[in-house]
């Protein structure tokens, strides 16, 4: 077989090479004009020809270079006004089954389509015009920056400046804004995107009575500084970082959730947030951060393709096996940037018990060799001292270019010296070569840097990016929506990458005010300014929507883990300091405490014996005595594969709740297949951003049988209480509900309807609750 | 209860039942036929995939080694086939071992469950830059489905972090049953619901949502009015009985064990009948036994042997074993060394057994070998992707058949495994 990735048939796939070959500039050139060479024909290069035809590589194929103007103009490879004789145009027009055609179907490239033919044909008819193109610069150059600071109090400002290139955009094309939305519509959306949930009653209320002329952009800063943005914030960032609570065994990985909630909270800069996450040193319980790394144990190259993909919008990894085939990224291009991060310890070296991460391990060793022999106290030592192998430092792992590399022979096994893949080179002083790399990662400089979270955020509130897919940055001009792209870059570095104040720059604009775009987005055409996207929301959203109608102070609610257990972060600082002596003493106590448990587990084994006869004999009482024993012991045992006890509620307002009902971000990850986020597509943290929104009818089973929305109706639910505490009656409180749920009032027909429907019914209002629970609205943040 | 849509004929019923399930399109492409014929295998209608989670022991079950100190004094018993003993623990399943190959020469290099659980899924090593499908998913995409109405992935009791269907569609990804005895998820009415009040709430939110629906072009407005009928028609339907156990006699429930591996086994012969191509079973015992070998598998063993025997014994007495592979996987085995200090054993991926049963296979067959002691593979060594790419010979699919993920990558079913052919009969 051959191993090379080709072209997908995925429809998103497609979306994605049409974008970045074609239809991103096809608007920008009527029939009649004369195509332009660095708009027009050089992404078609770039994405056809570049892979093989570059000077990126090796040896480029028959020692031809499409990326300079001289390469292009040698010999009859363009003849300047004939395009028939040109063996350019032969060679990509020949059918798909001559073994001449060009690019080769082999090998991954994808052929050219009709309108690419006829843009290169009717270039070179109008005599291959490079104007003053030279060469095509494959590192591009680091962005100019100013002094400029700019912060919170500036974002009115800012969002005048962006919705004016907004307005001029839509000047240009002849387009204007969708009408603006009213404040139900506004309150909700703002909401969904900022905290990630519906408003309260109580909520609602407050900002829709208020007669603030100022009202929106108040409750814009309000509520970035919530409790709710965190958890919001969270989800999106963990869905980036795929953080999951099982990503490493027999280590407190929640800790790497904390650490990230943190940095949401204090308002950490997205810049240092990234140097943090990519210098991250030490143990989880000394600094959460080093998630990013214990997070992808073993897997140096995978990791750094995840890194430039979410902080850089740069797509790496066909080249972790070979050249990129659709883009000129060769493979030594990677395994340079590899190189920088190679060293650390658990990616790509092995880790063992070794002095450089379990510092009491020599005289934890010899004094073991001193005392008599004792089988079972070495593996409990062992035990004891396990968690402490996970240390992520630097070592002196260097990579090496693999044997089977495939472009040049003679660097095989060679070392691999570290270089950045574009603009600024990476200056290493020292040892330090993640420094380094962060610094130019992170750097204002970087062009991909500032753009690649700009454009996510844009596309966080708006539904979709400025350029699509997020992760297609090249060295080529971006093909549509330049200048605004640029602007929201420069606002982002000069609001020193304060999150906060970037997304109120772009909920204040009109734009974000205006009525949702409500068809589908067009494959592979960027955004036309005219309004939000109509979206379905995420698991999260929905879930904690409906957490909204159940619980009071839903924000407030966490998941409660009890101290305990050998992954509890006191005890393991506590370990980290110990000395060999303290580490075999409590080698000791952990052994005492394993036969405890390992007799406990045989007890158990006896009950659940013990039970499941008394069940095939029909004795009740006996197994209602013995589910009692059984329960007992499941609570001595209680500890969960991480080591934190099962917790109880104590609150008041949450006393009666099961204690999972708490926001999604709050939720140890991976859940139950068949859990209610699972099933509206929550992503299992995987891979980047794999949630799933598609509907599908366990959605609607879901909605209509399942347990949360009977818990909604359900007498004693937070909803029914309210609509109960308002003393409201007939239509004002199908108003309420209306407005509890879908965050509207509803209209005269609606009402009418509703009484229609419901006029042999005993209890109206719960059929409403149903019903609003199960319309689409409830679904979809418009 | 009442049946709200008695009037919707069947084959409007079929064709909703498939696309409320599944979502869109959810047939594969047809014209792979090609692929099952004049060649090894193709018998396999169905696989149920019976998955021990944790890392079943092979010494203790079904590669035993009589007289060794390494057994920690459990017996061997003689079986059904000539010459195959396994351990006195699976008394049922001795009886059924003329239907059995024993591999008992697999090897893996994954001693992590998650990596060997994924590797035993997938054929691909764990990455983060990529999810793998399981082969469930690989099965529905690359063949037609038997039966055009039920989805033809289904996975009973399975753990949180299966594979699913990785980068393919989500349509190609297991329907989850969490409870076999409860049936498909929510498709009931909640107790105190009745029939009058459900179909005046279905007819509400329908009004509501139309109103939605008119203003929203987007076409998932639409479709989400669209998936409530569905749901509302498959709740009623004649179909849904598949899914219940309840509907089998007492003395095949009580045959099968009234455990939940015992049920999950149950529903994926009664699915089996109904032509759903791959059904994976997990088992909810865990077989990672750390501590105390001997007392904890003596606990394990009796519901777990009755099941597997039990589902052998039905498929074979109803005719259905000819057409049905049933396999038993596991992420690995258990080191032969019972430990001085836990009376456990630990993870041992350097040899291990699955077995694989039915569609062709040989019966009373034992492929490859282990050392003495079960520590070593001492013939013809079985990696997971090799065992996975026989399944999917025996169903009769494409393995050379490049499919690409939405990054362009390309993969095969069961990665480069070699379908260990002496296994067919």
């Amino acid at each position: 077989m051959n191993n090379f990735c080709r072209i997908p048939k995925h429809p998103k796939a497609i979306v994605f090479f049409i974008v970045a070959g074609l239809f991103s500039f096809i608007g920008t050139v009527g029939a009649a004009d004369s195509p332009r060479f660095e708009q027009d024909i050089l992404p078609i290069f770039y994405h056809h020809c570049f892979g093989c035809h570059s000077e990126k590589q090796e040896k480029p194929k028959s020692g031809l270079r499409l990326d300079s103007a001289k390469g292009i103009l040698v010999g009859d490879v363009v003849v300047a006004g004939k395009p028939d004789e040109s063996e350019l145009m032969k060679r990509v027009s020949l059918p798909h089954t001559d073994k001449d055609v060009m690019p080769p179907l082999k090998g991954g490239a994808q052929p050219l389509n009709d309108a690419e033919r006829s843009m290169v044909r009717r270039w070179i008819a109008d005599g291959a015009k490079l104007g003053s193109w030279g060469k095509f610069d494959h590192r591009g150059s680091a962005l100019p920056v100013d002094d400029v600071v700019l912060s919170h109090k500036d974002v009115r400002h800012l969002s005048l400046e962006v919705q004016k290139r907004i307005d001029q955009s839509h000047t240009a094309k002849g387009t204007r804004l969708n009408a603006p939305v009213s404040d139900e519509i506004f309150l909700r959306r703002v909401y969904l995107d900022v905290i990630g949930r519906i408003p309260t009653l109580e909520e609602s209320t407050r900002f829709i009575e208020s007669r603030d002329v100022n009202k929106r952009s108040k409750l814009i800063d309000e509520l970035l500084l919530t409790e709710g943005y965190v958890s919001h914030m969270y989800n999106w960032k963990a869905d980036l970082l795929r953080i999951n609570s099982k990503i490493a065994q027999g280590q407190p990985a929640r800790l790497y959730d904390t650490w990230v909630k943190d940095t949401i909270r204090s308002g950490m800069a997205y810049d240092e947030f990234v140097r943090k996450l990519v210098t991250a040193k030490g143990y989880l319980w000394e600094n959460g951060a080093v998630g990013f790394y214990v997070r992808d144990l073993g897997m140096p190259l995978d990791h750094m393709s995840n890194m430039t993909r979410v902080f850089l919008g740069t797509r790496m990894e066909c080249a972790q096996c070979h050249d990129h085939p659709l883009e000129p990224i060769t493979q030594k291009d990677f395994y340079q940037m590899v190189a920088f991060t190679y060293g650390v310890s658990n990616l790509g070296s092995p880790g063992g018990y070794s002095p450089n991460n379990v510092k009491q391990y020599p005289e934890i060793k010899a004094k073991m060799a001193a005392l008599p022999k004792d089988e079972a106290l070495e593996q409990s030592v062992s035990g004891t001292i396990a968690p402490l192998k996970r240390l992520t430092i630097d070592t002196n792992m260097q990579l090496k270019f693999p044997e089977t590399y495939a472009y040049d022979i003679s660097l095989r096994g060679k070392l691999v010296e570290p270089r950045t893949l574009f603009a600024d080179e990476a200056i290493i002083t020292g040892d330090d070569r993640r420094k380094a790399f962060a610094d130019w990662m992170t750097s204002p400089r970087n062009p991909r840097f500032a753009k690649n979270i700009a454009n996510r955020l844009w596309k966080r509130v708006m539904g979709v990016g400025l350029i699509e897919p997020v992760d297609s940055f090249s060295a080529l001009p971006d093909p549509e929506h330049a200048e605004l792209m640029d602007f929201l870059t420069q606002t982002m570095i000069r609001l020193r990458f304060d999150e906060r104040a970037f997304l109120a720059v772009l909920l204040n604009t009109r734009l974000y005010q205006s009525d949702a775009v409500r068809e589908n987005p067009e494959p592979g055409m960027t955004s036309k300014l005219l309004g939000p996207q109509l979206r379905r929301l995420s698991a999260e959203q929905i879930w904690d929507s409906y957490l909204t109608l159940l619980v009071k102070d839903i924000d407030k609610r966490k998941f409660i883990s009890r101290e305990g257990g050998t992954l509890d972060p006191t005890y393991l600082r506590k370990l980290t300091l110990m000395t060999a002596d303290e580490i075999i003493a409590q080698a000791r106590m952990d052994r005492a405490e394993h036969t405890r448990k390992r007799e406990l587990g045989l007890r158990r084994v006896e009950q659940q014996k013990a039970l499941a006869a008394a069940k095939d004999r029909g004795d009740e009482k006996e197994v209602k005595r013995l589910m009692a024993a059984h329960a007992e012991a499941n609570r001595a045992m209680a500890v969960e594969p991480e080591g934190e006890l099962i917790p109880t509620e104590t609150d008041p307002r949450w006393k009666s709740l099961p204690t999972n009902f708490i926001r999604a971000s709050e939720t140890p990850l991976p859940l139950p297949l068949g859990h209610f986020l699972r099933q509206f597509g929550q992503s299992d943290r995987r891979e980047i951003d794999a949630f799933n929104r598609d509907p599908n009818s366990t959605h609607s089973l879901a909605l209509m049988n399942g347990d949360l929305t009977t818990r909604v109706l359900a007498e004693d639910s937070y909803l029914r209480k309210q609509l109960a505490a308002s003393k409201l009656q007939g239509q004002q409180s199908m108003q309420l509900i209306y407005r509890a749920i879908l965050i509207r009032s509803a209209k005269d027909a609606e009402l009418a309807e509703i009484s229609n429907i419901t006029k042999s019914s005993l209890n109206p209002e719960q059929d409403l609750i149903w019903a609003l629970l199960n319309s689409p609205e409830f679904l979809f943040n418009q | 209860m009442s049946s709200i849509l008695t009037d919707i004929n069947r084959r409007t019923f079929v064709e909703r039942f498939a696309k409320a399930v599944f979502g869109v399109s959810l047939m594969p492409s047809f014209g792979n036929m090609h692929a099952a014929q004049n060649k090894t295998g193709g018998k396999a209608r169905s696989v149920i995939f019976l998955y021990m989670r944790g890392g079943i022991s092979h010494i203790d079950t079904f590669d035993p080694k009589p007289g060794k100190s390494e057994m920690g004094g459990v017996k061997t018993i003689k079986t059904s086939a000539d010459g195959i003993q396994i351990s006195e623990w699976f008394p049922q399943m001795a009886k059924q071992m003329h239907h059995v190959s024993l591999v008992r020469s697999m090897t893996s290099t994954q001693g992590i469950h998650d990596r060997g659980t994924y590797l035993a899924h997938t054929s691909y090593f764990m990455t983060s830059t990529i999810t793998h499908p399981s082969l469930g998913s690989w099965a529905v995409k690359q063949l037609n489905p038997v039966n055009t109405v039920l989805p033809g992935n289904i996975l009973i009791n399975g753990s949180p972090q299966h594979p699913r269907s990785g980068y393919m569609p989500t349509q190609l990804a297991p329907l989850p049953i969490v409870d076999p005895g409860a049936g498909l998820q929510n498709s009931a009415l909640p107790k105190k619901i009745t029939d009058s009040e459900f179909i005046r709430r279905s007819e509400l939110a329908q009004a509501i949502g139309k109103r939605f629906v008119e203003l929203t072009p987007h076409r998932d407005a639409a479709a989400y009015l669209k998936v409530q009928q569905d749901a509302n028609t498959l709740m009623k339907s004649e179909d849904l009985k598949v899914f219940n156990i309840s509907h089998e006699d007492k003395k095949t429930q009580a045959a099968y064990g009234t455990h939940t591996f015992g049920k999950g086994c149950l529903l994926a012969r009664r699915l089996v009948e109904s032509g759903v191509r791959f059904i994976e079973v997990e088992d909810s015992h865990n077989w990672d036994t750390h501590n105390d070998q001997i007392k904890q598998m003596e606990n394990m063993t009796p519901s777990t042997d009755q099941t597997m025997a039990a589902l052998l014994d039905d498929l074979h007495q109803r005719g259905l074993l000819a057409s049905t592979l049933v396999v038993m996987a596991t992420e690995f085995g258990r080191s032969p060394q019972i430990s001085n200090t836990t009376a456990g054993r630990g993870h041992h991926p350097g040899v291990f057994t699955w077995w694989l049963a039915g569609a062709g296979m040989k019966g009373g067959y034992v492929h490859g070998k282990s050392d003495e002691i079960g520590e070593h593979v001492a013939e013809k060594p079985v990696t997971m992707p090799d065992c996975n790419a026989t399944i999917a010979q025996a169903m009769g699919m494409d393995l050379q058949k490049v499919e690409y993920s939405p990054s362009g990558r390309p993969f095969t079913v069961a990665d480069k495994g070699k379908p260990v052919l002496e296994l067919f009969a």
